[in-house]
């Protein structure tokens, strides 16, 4: 369950990383508010990607 | 075998102890992992300076787009048709089989050399990673004609990373191991980000309506900037070719390859050549055009994507520069008696750190580049050599394992003539590599029928 909720919402984050600078392309997104999101969403990925590399990990024999 | 010799090679077999029986069937790996292994391992921190130079070297759009179209299929046919069979057959790393094929001696003079090799490629890295953290201090990078440090800043700051990155791969690599399988995908993203950002300021629109006619006049222009030379379709292609050739053609990937089911698993590189070969340095290429083409990958980072395209710029560079200094301090093991891991690592760590002072290591990466693979592949022919040639010709394979030699003499001959040959070709530097292997090999088979035993027959 852990592990799943974690793929799902590291693999969100890493999609939103992408959102935002089609967002700028686009001209949907102002400049700073593109590159603050980019900040989030990364550091999202790398707690969620880090929450499921240690969930998948778990599972594991040594 | 001398007794100097003998205890450095015991060392060196000490070391590499774990992997000297060929590898099991039962710990052979899924496709998946090979696909996964080269996508994470191939968007590194120089990818933000390979493509932003193509561009400073005046390529045009097209050669670009077709060199690195056809020059990463050429690299990924490496690894599958070259490679990767021998792996498959041998089930052994470069450094057994070598070690069967050349002797000992040669052995310890390949490691030295991918030592240095290494830690050159590592100071490259820092030395990226440090225009990054030079722009939050104001402190310039370095001008493309630039070898030694413009500034005392500029060495302090390089002291400091090259410290810090030192001593995180001494205090934990398997750790940072993970850690860069979690960050590979997220600095692709941000290549693929940044470069999408970037695009309005050189004025594409939304609608990419006008993106050939940018391409053509902002980005890929096809005039180099002033003091770099002209590159054009041939040159594109043989660097993504050559780019890793240290790993195809001269083989080292057989430590990779040696876990696949079947040969035809060479095909999966491609996972890493054209997202991180292509896509990573085109989109470098457009971050660089975006800050008026300098050469300052910290800047286009940060112009492009923020703090986010800064992270990313550090964690490439300390993520890539890990496993970097981590081989070569295991290198670095076999020449210092006795000496713990952390202290070969510190000595690899220090000698990057300095290296990575001189902007010449960054400035200049595209012919470190050609030449890190140029100096390794000699080798690479040698083994292929041995493996499909020698038997065809009826010769004795692994006479250096059989007859006890520390060193193959013609394997010796080999790799320095055809350095000293290469050397001389009054060729570009980027195309000098396959005419040195095609002789390469043709003289080890040479060499080899001269030694042949008389009670050796000829033919099949």
């Amino acid at each position: 369950m852990m592990k799943t909720a974690s793929a799902v919402l590291a693999l969100l984050s890493l999609a939103l990383c992408l959102v935002f600078p089609v967002g700028f392309f686009l001209g949907r997104i102002a400049s700073e508010r593109f590159k603050l999101g980019l900040v989030f969403s990364s550091a999202s990925w790398f707690i969620f990607a880090s929450l499921w590399t240690a969930a998948s990990g778990r599972g594991k024999k040594p | 075998m001398g007794p100097k010799l003998s205890a450095l090679t015991g060392r060196l077999d000490k070391l590499y102890e774990f992997d000297r029986e060929p590898v099991d069937s039962g710990k052979l790996q899924p496709w998946t992992k090979f696909a996964g292994m080269f996508a994470g391992e191939h968007v590194a921190a120089t990818e933000f300076v390979i493509g932003a130079f193509f561009v400073l070297h005046g390529v045009t759009a097209r050669d670009l787009l077709f060199g690195l179209l056809f020059g990463n299929l050429l690299a990924v046919l490496s690894w599958t048709f070259i490679c990767a069979p021998i792996a498959v057959r041998t089930r052994l790393t470069l450094y057994w089989y070598v070690r069967k094929v050349a002797g000992p001696g040669i052995m310890v003079v390949y490691n030295a050399a991918n030592a240095v090799l290494y830690c050159i490629l590592a100071g490259a890295m820092i030395a990226v990673s440090a225009t990054a953290l030079g722009l939050a201090f104001g402190i310039r990078s370095p001008a493309l004609s630039d070898v030694l440090p413009r500034s005392p800043a500029w060495v302090l700051l390089t002291f400091v990373l090259g410290a810090l990155f030192t001593l995180l791969a001494i205090l934990g690599f398997a750790k940072l191991s993970r850690f860069a399988q979690v960050a590979s995908p997220w600095i692709f993203v941000i290549f693929i980000a940044g470069a999408l950002a970037a695009l309005p300021k050189l004025g594409v629109h939304p609608d990419f309506s006008n993106f050939g006619e940018i391409a053509r006049t902002k980005i890929w222009t096809g005039l180099p900037v002033a003091g770099q030379e002209k590159l054009g379709l041939w040159h594109i292609l043989f660097f993504a070719w050559f780019c890793n050739l240290a790993m195809h053609v001269g083989l080292s990937d057989m430590a990779v390859f040696r876990y696949a089911k079947r040969w035809s698993y060479g095909l999966f590189s491609a996972f890493g050549m054209f997202p991180g070969h292509m896509l990573a340095w085109m989109a470098s290429g457009i971050m660089v055009a975006a800050v008026g083409r300098e050469m300052n990958p910290g800047l286009m980072a940060y112009e492009a994507a923020g703090l986010a395209g800064v992270g990313a710029l550090l964690v490439a560079g300390w993520t890539t520069a890990n496993p970097t200094l981590y081989r070569a301090g295991l290198a670095l093991q076999t020449i210092t008696p006795n000496w713990p891991r952390w202290k070969t690592t510190l000595a690899a760590g220090t000698a990057t750190t300095v290296l990575a002072c001189f902007p010449v290591v960054f400035m200049k990466l595209l012919d470190y580049v050609a030449l890190y693979g140029l100096v390794l592949m000699p080798v690479g022919a040698v083994v292929f050599a041995e493996h499909w040639v020698l038997p065809r010709l009826g010769i004795e394979p692994f006479r250096a394992e059989k007859r006890g030699w520390s060193v193959n003499p013609a394997a010796l001959a080999v790799w320095a003539g055809t350095l000293a040959a290469v050397f001389l070709l009054p060729i570009h530097l980027y195309f000098k590599w396959l005419p040195g292997y095609v002789l390469a090999l043709a003289a080890y088979a040479g060499l080899s029928l001269l030694d042949r035993k008389p009670s050796e027959k000829v033919g099949p």
